[in-house]
């Protein structure tokens, strides 16, 4: 039983890390309708960010996030009006623009390859790491310190983006191009200025993500792709669009990973895993938190 | 010789030509590259089914290579089945799957749909993967199915020691792919199809059931997908979850019809024919010095054409192709110029 107690502590914490990884995701998918297959890549750019950052200034881990999440803001925001905004004009009387899949599963390959190329494809550990293997202990329960920051910075981000969606300018003006761009167009919004900073809003939090898995996780050229595959389970069980469905959708998976073992082998659970996707997919398409949009 | 007598003409030439290769191209290695292009074009013809046609983006079509590949080998290993046989039966099997996947999921809206497709390749893979047998059928996990090698061609086994038999085989595939494609496009159930993957509701306002129709799509393309499967198992004799059940086999699928231009007959083909030597030339030539760079190639020439070409490359090389017809075709001038 206290095994038990250990594991789901230790999914919570994995989980909401997981809802972090996705919150970048879903915030994309629900201003721009396109899902990002570059999403793990980004992680794996903000990792390296960090990764670089700490190794060559010696800066604490977590201060990382002063380099991190400009670059990955003005990464994301650039690849919108470059990549991604040129194809959006040249579809816009298609329903459904699949072509920006591909795009973006181009810029997947592209980043991914080419960190290949530049940093090769061994798996490097964050150093200086002060946070390296840190225990706190409850009683008898064990409690890894970089998971637990990691979970607290995943709770702040996600209560800050949902105060900066509600109470702000930018946030409601985000909000309003992502229920219909029509109508905020009409109300003087630029959907085109608004699809660039969801977008790095969206890239940066990768970058979050990224700077909060270095200190306990390896960081290698296709780290990105189980996040990825993973991110996009999160989101459809949460709700594509919807940040506390990212969060819960993330611990939800988390809880899996960490208890399925116990009850059958560690590779089943990953059956488990897609069979929930597709579950939640069949019986209720718009997820656990997803509101029913028709775009 | 009128334009449209001359087109038929170049076709003609180009399908004698394709068959008159193994006179010439003897080299095993040569052979096996354009089997490949062949195979690749014919599975993403069988894709552009659902993928073209319907309007929506299935990234799951390996699934179905996969139950071909498994099915056949399986009847041929522990019941001695002819492959042939084994073929259509994964054929059926793959048609069935395909429907129980579609019926729910084609409703969906794309990216959902595509989603969905992808979900389902991986469960299928980890599935197989964890399982030594299924009743009476070993599927061996994750050390997949070896072919043992027989010293003689048959026919009945499917199996032949040089190359050309493979190669005769999956172009009569191919062309019979475009067949039924030319057909379906032609048909009243594939211009239905065509309305409704653009416009859903309109077609759904004049009467078309689309989701039946997406649905009957999805049993023919998975039927035909799921041929290619034994193929990949009769020509390599090995097959394992991560070669025929793989993300990555289904995204090329993918790439190969945007980039030649989905919805077209000749787009697969035409995708097939460029994307195929760009990624095998530099996967040879390049892999040893800086591996990663064919898949940045990719990467590179995926964006731009979709940034320059959205349709894909059907729609200039068919211009340039109706061009050399008026040039060479003996076509009325004035009645060229009108159509320019």
């Amino acid at each position: 039983m206290f095994y038990f107690f250990q594991d789901v502590l230790d999914g919570v914490l994995m989980g909401s890390i997981y809802g972090l990884v996705a919150l970048g995701l879903t915030l994309i998918f629900g201003v721009l309708k396109v899902i990002n297959f570059a999403h793990g890549s980004f992680i794996m750019l903000g990792m390296f960010v960090a990764y670089w950052a700490v190794a060559l200034s010696g800066l604490h881990p977590y201060l990382a996030l002063i380099i991190v999440l400009p670059t990955m803001f003005f990464f994301g925001y650039y690849f919108q009006k470059l990549l991604i905004q040129p194809i959006f004009k040249a579809e816009s009387n298609v329903r459904e623009p699949t072509t920006v899949i591909i795009v973006t599963t181009g810029v997947w390959y592209i980043l991914d390859n080419l960190a290949l190329i530049l940093f090769g494809p061994d798996y490097r550990a964050l150093s200086p790491n002060p946070l390296k293997g840190k225990m706190l202990e409850f009683g008898d329960l064990i409690i890894s310190e970089p998971k637990l920051y990691g979970c607290l910075i995943a709770l702040a981000t996600a209560g800050f983006l949902a105060w900066f969606l509600r109470k702000t300018r930018m946030g409601r003006a985000i909000r309003a191009v992502s229920l219909d761009r029509e109508a905020a167009s009409l109300m003087g919004i630029s959907q085109w200025k608004i699809f660039a900073v969801a977008m790095g809003i969206g890239t940066a939090v990768a970058g979050i993500s990224g700077v909060v898995l270095t200190p306990f996780y390896n960081v290698y050229p296709s780290v990105g792709v189980p996040f990825d595959v993973k991110s996009f389970v999160i989101v459809v069980l949460g709700g594509l669009g919807s940040i506390p469905g990212a969060m819960i959708g993330g611990i939800i998976i988390g809880l899996i990973e960490s208890l399925g073992p116990i009850y059958m082998t560690a590779t089943w659970t990953e059956a488990i895993v897609y069979g929930l996707f597709l579950l939640v997919l069949f019986v209720k398409p718009s997820g656990l938190f997803g509101v029913k949009y028709d775009w | 010789m009128t334009p449209e007598r001359f087109k038929k003409f170049c076709l003609a030439a180009a399908v004698l030509a394709a068959f008159a290769v193994p006179l010439v191209v003897h080299s095993p290695t040569y052979l096996h590259m354009l089997i490949m292009l062949f195979l690749y074009a014919y599975m993403t013809t069988t894709w552009n089914l659902v993928g073209g046609f319907a309007g929506v983006l299935p990234l799951g079509h390996s699934v179905f290579v996969g139950i071909g590949a498994y099915v056949s080998t399986m009847l041929w290993l522990q019941w001695g089945i002819s492959p042939w046989i084994g073929m259509f039966a994964g054929g059926i099997l793959a048609a069935f799957v395909g429907v129980l996947i579609g019926l729910p999921t084609l409703k969906m809206r794309g990216a959902y749909f595509a989603l969905s497709t992808m979900a389902f390749v991986e469960g299928m893979r980890v599935i197989v993967e964890n399982l030594d047998k299924v009743g009476p059928f070993v599927l061996n996990g994750p050390r997949g199915l070896n072919i043992p090698p027989i010293e003689h061609d048959s026919f009945a086994a499917f199996q032949f020691i040089d190359k050309q038999p493979y190669y005769y085989i999956v172009l009569v595939m191919l062309l019979l792919a475009v067949f039924i494609t030319w057909r379906v496009a032609r048909s009243k159930m594939g211009y239905l199809l065509m309305a409704g993957g653009e416009e859903p509701d309109a077609a759904q306002a004049l009467g078309a059931n689309v989701t039946r129709l997406k649905v009957m799509a999805m049993a023919l393309s998975s039927f035909l997908t799921a041929l290619a499967g034994t193929f990949i198992a009769q020509l390599t004799l090995f097959i394992y979850p991560k070669s025929v059940l793989t993300l990555d086999l289904s995204f090329e699928l993918a790439f190969i019809a945007l980039i030649g231009g989905r919805g077209s007959i000749a787009g697969p083909i035409l995708g097939a024919l460029l994307l195929r030597p760009v990624t095998e030339v530099s996967r040879m030539y390049l892999s040893d010095s800086l591996p990663g760079l064919h898949l940045i190639i990719l990467g590179v020439v995926l964006i731009l054409v979709m940034l320059f070409q959205p349709r894909g490359l059907q729609e200039p090389l068919g211009r340039l192709f109706d061009r050399f017809v008026r040039r060479f075709g003996g076509g009325d001038k004035a009645a060229a110029e009108v159509d320019a």
